[in-house]
């Protein structure tokens, strides 16, 4: 209520000013036409009065089919200007413009009027006016359009008597109360304008009551840089009231002032226009002079080299990496020509799992989405999947069955031939798991990749694919390893059910990152159905009867439906979160940093491994906490473990794809300190 | 096997990027600018990456927008494209106009129309169907880009702060684009990287036609 009495005063300001200056017998100073359309200029009380209040009145009619514009024009065209030469103790206020219209060309957008339209314009006169009369210049210039643009332009001089006392009149002029009604209403909402990246958000406190029958809202905004003119505008009903959604371009004009037209529309109702002066709120600008901006095309792909190598010593793909370690064991026993065949299946299996990610990832992209490298972990139904996936391999390296997809070797094959087939798809699945551990060095790598054209992109990720691949690549080429490997024997069958462990290991880290997203219940069910569908796969090798291998199949098939349908159909749960961190939105970020505060940003997901690891080893430190609190720092936690397309614009911004990132916002700074990809105790503790 | 893979793998890939939609694209200060290519008044290719190592300014025209007239009609246009083109950066009118609208050109005509006009431009792009206007989201004519040599966008927006038609506005009009050159060549942050432009708008054709 307190913004009702807060925005109701200048409404009545505005009232009382207006009644008292309704007393004198108004003017009609000029009529003029031009080419495309008529003007006017009117004076309300048609005498100047020392002390007083008075309105000028310029109206604009556009031959039929032709449009004049508002105060900001839309995308393209102008608003009307004055350049006025005053006498002496004469000043001119701020000229008031009807509620606006949208005119749509082509697919741009313009706000104006197809009609006649009277702009207002205050003219106060100084309490020590001498008097007399009073020379006035004025040279307008005002734009008419219909597809063509005419600018009209014409300068007139006229004086002005004065009068010692308003008196009143009975003809007031029904161009000043035509012109009052145009405007729109001063609003008693309080309201609220957040200037996102590619959306501003709009909300107006308003009641339930006023919003039912609502049909359609639009705002126009006064200055540039708030909306995308031509493009549509959502609106929400919440229990605040009216939420906006207002597209935006990326990277427009930081706008300094958010006042602007609300039209709403109502079923049955005439349109109501209401002026808006929301509290403005704007995310930090970290678009522009960004340092990750661009890299020089050799250094992207000798970091995607590095990096892909580096992916060798990651933790998510050791477990595919010792399979392809085991089955180098044997190397000594297949001829020198398998071996390299083997080592570029793999290589392949590798590099077009990468580009099958990346290329689903740009179209993804094109079409919208706001999702960066690793999205495939963002959704349950592969993270169920993958995990199953884990299981069987594991089941099957312990023997209790054989999946005939490379992991061949049980009983007298142990020592066979890996199989191109299986050296192929040992390449998917570690590149399946390896994307969510980029490894550090590949972070900006990526970033840079993919704002590139298409065949930079294919030739780093190739780099990064090809880097991941080279060590057993290079381990296929070399008879001297080869002829190290020991004697294939009963001892490689312990080995390779040693194996299943790790295997495991990476199933239990996807059931977490699954039950993170789905909740208790869904990893529950996930864990039902990896169960039913080992058993299933059991069965299918224990019978050959038709029968058998009938419920074998309906068995797996219903359980993998389940599945699906459990992570279709789950709904999305936030991770709990300690109580001395909030969650990241843009809206709080700025509320922190208007207060001067200083604000600590982590971005992280349950399935990125190295933010794992460094929230383990340094951010959740005791040390780390306790400067934290010291230097009274409010840490956000900006989750993306799912979709976000907040989270994946900020990480845009600073020239990544993908987690983590660690920015650190000085108390009263606005500009990020942005720390390496991986962290330790004192790195963080060094820029506090 | 495994060779018939790659191929179907690297089909699919490239049939699936044909059908990226442009529009996704629109510059933005800092990043880089959105790759076009085109034909100018003379009959050849140009390309973004023609202009790799050298700067480039973009510039929307339409010869019969009042905005566009004001500019060249003074002569103040044609001082800009001589003063930065003498300063090394390679300048490149677009006309997006679309058949029939206003501001449309054919090659012969725009060749002529450069000499009339006494333009320092180095080349005339002609963009009848609004592809490039549209890849970077030209709304008025005029309107102006500056990319650096490594194709970052580096401004854009109006050419002054007077969005007027009058001649008389020049006198004491702040040049945004010569500020930003000023600063870019100095080695310097431009400070109003983006302003609103100004003037008629781009006379695009519906998509399709």
């Amino acid at each position: 209520m307190k913004e009702y009495t807060k925005l109701f005063l200048p409404l009545l300001f505005v009232f009382l000013v207006v009644s008292a200056s309704q007393r004198a017998g108004a003017r009609e100073i000029i009529r003029h036409e031009a080419s495309h359309s008529a003007v006017s200029l009117s004076h309300e009380q048609g005498a100047l009065t020392a002390g007083e209040t008075g309105w000028f009145a310029f109206t604009i009619d556009p031959r039929d089919g032709w449009h004049t514009y508002w105060q900001n024009p839309g995308d393209s065209g102008a608003a009307p200007m004055f350049d006025w030469q005053l006498p002496d103790g004469v000043q001119l206020g701020t000229p008031l413009f009807p509620a606006p219209n949208r005119l749509p060309i082509a697919h741009l957008m313009n706000y104006g009027f197809k009609d006649r339209s009277t702009i207002l314009i205050p003219l106060t006169v100084s309490t020590n006016y001498k008097g007399g009369t009073a020379a006035f210049g004025l040279t307008a210039e005002w734009l008419v359009c219909d597809v063509e643009c005419v600018p009209q332009v014409a300068s007139w001089d006229f004086d002005m008597a004065t009068s010692a006392v308003a008196h009143d009149s009975a003809d007031i002029d029904p161009t000043f109360a035509d012109a009052r009604a145009a405007l729109p209403a001063l609003a008693y909402w309080g309201s609220e304008l957040a200037i996102g990246r590619t959306t501003s958000q709009l909300t107006v406190f308003m009641d339930e009551i006023e919003l039912e029958g609502l049909q359609k809202a639009y705002f126009f905004a006064v200055t540039d840089g708030i909306a995308s003119y031509a493009a549509e505008q959502r609106f929400e009903i919440t229990p605040e009231g009216l939420v906006l959604h207002i597209p935006r371009e990326r990277g427009a004009i930081t706008p300094v002032d958010g006042s602007g037209v609300l039209r709403l529309s109502y079923v049955g109702l005439p349109d109501q226009a209401v002026e808006l002066q929301p509290k403005l709120t704007v995310v930090p600008s970290v678009t522009s002079n960004n340092k990750i901006a661009y890299l020089p095309i050799w250094q992207a792909a000798l970091y995607a080299l590095l990096g892909g190598l580096i992916l060798n010593l990651m933790p998510c793909v050791f477990p595919i990496l010792s399979l392809k370690a085991f089955a180098f064991v044997s190397a000594n026993y297949k001829t020198e020509a398998n071996r390299r065949r083997e080592g570029w299946a793999y290589t392949g299996g590798i590099w077009i799992s990468f580009m099958v990610i990346v290329g689903a990832l740009m179209v993804l992209r094109a079409g919208g989405a706001a999702i960066g490298w690793g999205f495939q972990l963002q959704e349950p139904l592969f993270v169920g999947l993958l995990a199953i996936l884990m299981v069987l391999v594991a089941l099957s390296l312990i023997g209790v069955f054989t999946i005939q997809l490379g992991f061949e070797g049980s009983g007298q094959k142990l020592a066979g031939r890996e199989g191109v087939q299986g050296a192929f798809f040992k390449g998917v699945l570690a590149t399946l798991v390896a994307t969510p551990c980029t490894a550090p060095l590949m972070a900006p790598a990526i970033g840079f990749a993919l704002t590139q054209p298409f065949f930079i992109v294919v030739g780093i990720f190739s780099l990064l694919a090809f880097g991941l691949a080279l060590p057993f690549l290079l381990l296929s080429y070399s008879t001297r390893v080869a002829a190290m490997m020991p004697k294939p024997g009963a001892w490689m069958i312990k080995v390779k059910q040693g194996l299943a462990f790790p295997m495991l290991l990476t199933a239990v880290w996807l059931v977490y990152v699954y039950d993170l997203q789905t909740g208790a219940t869904g990893a529950l069910w996930l864990l039902v159905s990896a169960i039913f569908i080992s058993f299933s796969v059991w069965l299918w090798g224990q019978t050959k009867s038709h029968v058998g291998r009938t419920v074998a199949l309906l068995i797996g098939l219903m359980s993998l439906g389940w599945l699906v349908n459990v992570s279709l159909t789950a709904s999305t749960s936030a991770p709990e979160r300690g109580v001395y961190e909030e969650a990241y939105s843009d809206k709080k970020l700025s509320a922190l940093l208007d207060e001067n505060k200083p604000v600590f940003v982590y971005f992280t997901a349950e399935w990125c491994i190295t933010c794992k690891v460094n929230e383990q080893v340094a951010l959740f430190r005791d040390e780390t906490q306790a400067a934290l609190r010291e230097k009274s720092v409010v840490v956000l936690r900006g989750d993306w473990t799912n979709r976000n397309d907040e989270i994946a614009q900020v990480l845009a911004s600073y020239g990544r794809a993908g987690v983590p990132l660690y920015l650190y916002f000085p108390a009263g700074s606005r500009n990020a300190v942005v720390l390496p990809e991986v962290i330790t105790v004192s790195s963080i503790i060094d820029v506090l | 096997m495994s060779k018939s893979i790659f191929l179907a793998g690297f089909v699919a890939l490239w049939a699936l990027w044909g059908v990226h939609p442009a529009v996704a694209f629109m510059p933005v200060i800092g990043e880089k600018a959105p790759e076009f290519m085109g034909v100018d008044s003379k009959g050849e290719r140009v390309s973004l990456a023609d202009f790799k190592g050298k700067p480039l300014i973009l510039e929307w025209t339409n010869h019969q927008c009042p905005y566009v007239k004001k500019h060249y009609e003074s002569g103040n246009m044609q001082r800009l494209q001589r003063q930065l083109t003498e300063a090394g950066a390679e300048w490149v009118s677009i006309i997006s106009s679309a058949p029939g609208k206003q501001g449309y050109v054919d090659a012969a005509t725009a060749e002529k129309l450069a000499v009339s006009r006494g333009a320092y431009a180095d080349r005339v792009l002609l963009d009848p169907e609004g592809t490039i206007g549209r890849l970077y989201g030209a709304k008025t004519t005029p309107q102006l880009f500056l990319i650096d040599e490594q194709s970052v966008v580096r401004y854009m927006g109006a050419i002054d702060d007077r969005p007027s038609s009058r001649r008389s506005t020049l006198v004491g009009a702040r040049n945004y684009l010569l500020e930003a050159w000023q600063a870019f060549s100095e080695g310097k942050k431009v400070v109003l990287a983006s302003t609103k432009p100004y003037g008629c708008t781009v006379k695009y054709g519906n998509i399709g036609e």
